[in-house]
């Protein structure tokens, strides 16, 4: 038997005590997913070794993956889309600034050695955005997206046109290669095939309003409109040509909001027909391995929506006598495709993707530069 | 006689074990309801500030819509809402809507329809007159924009939430930020650089790129707010906003009840809505079961829809005329 007036006394405390527990607790079941803050990637350490070395960028910051382990290279800054030259001895990446944005050349530590652009103006409308370099084979152009011409007379606003320029030359020696589909927003993805070739996405509206990306093939200065090498329908963009030239991985969407990897034969002038490596979720920037045989492309993991590096495996295709028992179909016949070059492949099984960062949240837009 | 009195009030004074547990489990559930109360009290205090809003619309005078307000449909039932976002920047004082979407749940069968209202539709307004129906709201509050909608649509609207454009990156934010795949490059050079003090009517560039990728607040903003640049002008952004309205909701559903107290103080003054608890646990639990394939979206695009013009008539603004031989069938099939 207990006095009341020491029950009493127990009791205050304890029903403080517990009432605040209480509070706690619940706050300890609020959602942990959504609000998971993205790990710095030198805080972590890939599940998978890549070959090679890979750069990739995370908030504005540029990292180099090498051996299983980032290093974060460069000065700060907003940067994305880090590019290597042919040479592999520097990258050309852009810098963000609040109206504009600029291209650099940087050495592989991430040291500014040049400043390619100058894009800022003191007046809002004079500034220019400039994204997506890729260097030439021969590493003598560049080539990026940019947003010029604009068209102040119409409404204000600007598109993105494929734009190439000497590498070790001057801006004003740039020369406009693409004419954008106006008010879409532009041409973007160059690839470089040649000094004078290259791959690009353009987007453009269809008769119901909608807007599709295509990737285009442009094989010669003065043609501003290129050939199309995949169907409108199919919305592919991000282009990731292999280091052999024969492949090309890309991103298509089908106008959804969730997309397919896809991966076509390519002879240089069309593409053969692609098969699906992933359908489904939200896939973004693949690029080749260094040898050609394996992919690395961004998506969410999770809850929390943080874009996290992957890696895929991409058996080779087994060229066979076309055949009404192939094991698979392909996923789409390319729209100017049909050369005679190219004939019926038996595929492969699709491997399983494989993540290799965890909870750090990499920009989907910056595709990885990997060598 | 004696002898007795101290022995009971030594009685008195003790406790018997059993009622010493009761008391024990009655001073838990107080002080633990005393808690839990404590935590959700932002959300009760929002509950009877910002839900549960009284709208009074005036009868409607067009065939088939009913007045509002209406009784609460049964539970389950498929109810209309009308999402409002408003520039509220402090430019005006009564704020346009420049984003209106008719949404339509239906908790049983977990379908959501969308149909995006375009802001600069030049309509007759419950007020009196004819202007862009993003000034419904502006003219009248709520009750205005929902009588305008109601008349010119045909359709019944049996709640309406209102959303400020700080209080969408707010809440964008707490949710962690949002996935979308953005179709092609966004471009303005005439955005508003509003949101972070400033100039009020001061304008910057902004660029969203292609593809997939995760956007916070800020940059999801510029996504569903920008307009200058895009080939389908306010129809292109309603379709953004569609896009961005979903990937919310797909954020959404990993919430749960505990959240609710950090979500009300990231919408506080941001957010008004007539539907009471009932009616947002009925969103919630569609929210948690969200498919995609359950989601239809409308867009009045024009030319076969709409049409663009401009002049005299209507002010010396441009504005969006609705062909409503087009409209009506499409709205009323998807909001019987």
């Amino acid at each position: 038997m207990i006095a009341r007036r020491i029950a009493a006394l127990l009791f205050l405390p304890m029903m403080f005590a517990f009432g605040s527990g209480v509070y706690l607790y619940l706050g300890t079941l609020k959602s942990k997913v959504v609000k998971t803050p993205a790990k710095k990637p030198t805080a972590t350490k890939p599940e998978h070794v890549l070959p090679g070395t890979m750069f990739v960028v995370q908030d504005g910051r540029l990292f180099k993956l090498n051996n299983g382990s980032f290093t974060e290279i460069g000065p700060a800054g907003d940067w994305s889309q880090p590019t290597l030259t042919p040479d592999h001895t520097h990258l050309v990446a852009v810098l963000r600034g609040s109206l504009s944005s600029d291209l650099y050349l940087l050495d592989l530590n991430g040291q500014v050695v040049k400043r390619l652009t100058k894009n800022d103006s003191r007046y809002v409308q004079l500034n220019h955005w400039a994204f997506y370099p890729r260097v030439s084979p021969d590493g003598s152009t560049l080539y990026y997206s940019y947003d010029g011409p604009k068209h102040v007379d119409a409404a204000p606003g600007d598109d993105l046109s494929i734009w190439s320029m000497p590498l070790n030359g001057s801006q004003y020696q740039g020369r406009r290669r693409t004419d954008p589909y106006w008010y879409t927003g532009g041409d973007a993805s160059p690839i470089p095939l040649s000094a004078t070739a290259f791959l690009f996405v353009q987007h453009s509206i269809d008769s119901s309003t909608a807007v599709h990306s295509q990737i285009r093939l442009q094989s010669r200065l003065g043609d501003l409109v290129g050939k199309p090498l995949t169907n409108l329908a199919d919305d592919c963009s991000e282009p990731a040509l292999s280091p052999d030239g024969t492949q090309l991985a890309m991103i298509c969407t089908g106008g959804k909001q969730t997309a397919r990897l896809e991966v076509a034969p390519f002879n240089g002038t069309s593409l053969g027909p692609a098969r699906i490596l992933i359908d489904g979720g939200l896939l973004a920037s693949p690029a080749w391995s260094p040898d050609g045989q394996a992919l690395a492309y961004f998506a969410p993991s999770g809850g929390a929506g943080h874009f996290e590096l992957w890696w895929l495996a991409v058996p080779p295709v087994v060229v066979a006598t076309p055949t009404p028992t192939a094991t698979a179909t392909p996923a789409h016949s390319p729209s100017s495709g049909g050369a005679s070059s190219i004939v019926v492949p038996t595929l492969p099984p699709t491997p399983v993707p494989v993540q290799v960062t965890q909870g750090v949240d990499l920009s989907a837009t910056s595709p990885p530069a990997w060598y | 006689m004696e002898g007795r009195g101290p022995a009971r009030r030594r009685r008195a004074s003790r406790l018997h074990p059993v009622r010493l547990v009761l008391l024990t489990l009655f001073c838990l559930l107080l002080s633990g309801t005393a808690g839990a109360a404590a935590y959700f009290f932002p959300v009760v205090v929002a509950g009877v500030g910002q839900t549960g809003q009284t709208v009074v619309v005036p009868p409607s005078n067009s065939p088939g819509v009913k007045a509002t307000p209406t009784p609460l449909a049964a539970p389950g039932a498929p109810f209309t809402v009308l999402l409002l976002g408003s520039d509220d920047d402090g430019k005006n004082k009564s704020p346009l809507t420049q984003s209106m979407i008719l949404v339509r749940v239906d908790p049983v069968s977990k379908h959501v329809t969308m149909e995006s209202i375009p802001r600069d539709l030049w309509v007759p307004l419950s007020t009196g007159g004819s202007g862009k129906i993003d000034g419904a709201y502006a003219y009248g509050g709520a009750a205005a924009a929902i009588a305008t909608v109601q008349r010119n649509f045909h359709v019944h609207i049996d709640e309406y939430a209102w959303v400020g454009l700080t209080g969408l990156v707010k809440l964008i934010d707490l949710l962690g930020g949002i996935d979308v795949v953005v179709t092609n490059p966004v471009l303005d050079d005439a955005y508003p650089d509003d949101i972070n003090g400033g100039f009020l009517y001061g304008y910057k560039t902004v660029a969203v790129l292609p593809g997939a990728q995760h956007l916070d607040g800020a940059h999801a903003l510029q996504y569903v707010r920008s307009r200058h640049n895009d080939i389908n002008g306010d129809f292109g952004r309603s379709a953004r906003q569609q896009e961005v309205l979903l990937a919310m909701k797909v954020k959404a559903s990993t919430l749960n009840v505990a959240d609710l107290p950090d979500i009300v103080s990231a919408l506080s003054g941001k957010f008004k809505t007539s539907m009471g608890l009932d009616r947002v646990r009925s969103l919630l639990s569609v929210a948690n079961a969200f498919d995609p394939a359950n989601v239809k979206q409308i867009v009045l695009y024009a030319g076969l829809y709409t049409s663009y013009a401009n002049g005299p008539a209507y002010g010396g603004q441009s504005v969006i005329i609705p062909h409503w031989s087009q409209i009506l069938p499409v709205t009323s099939a998807n909001f019987p």
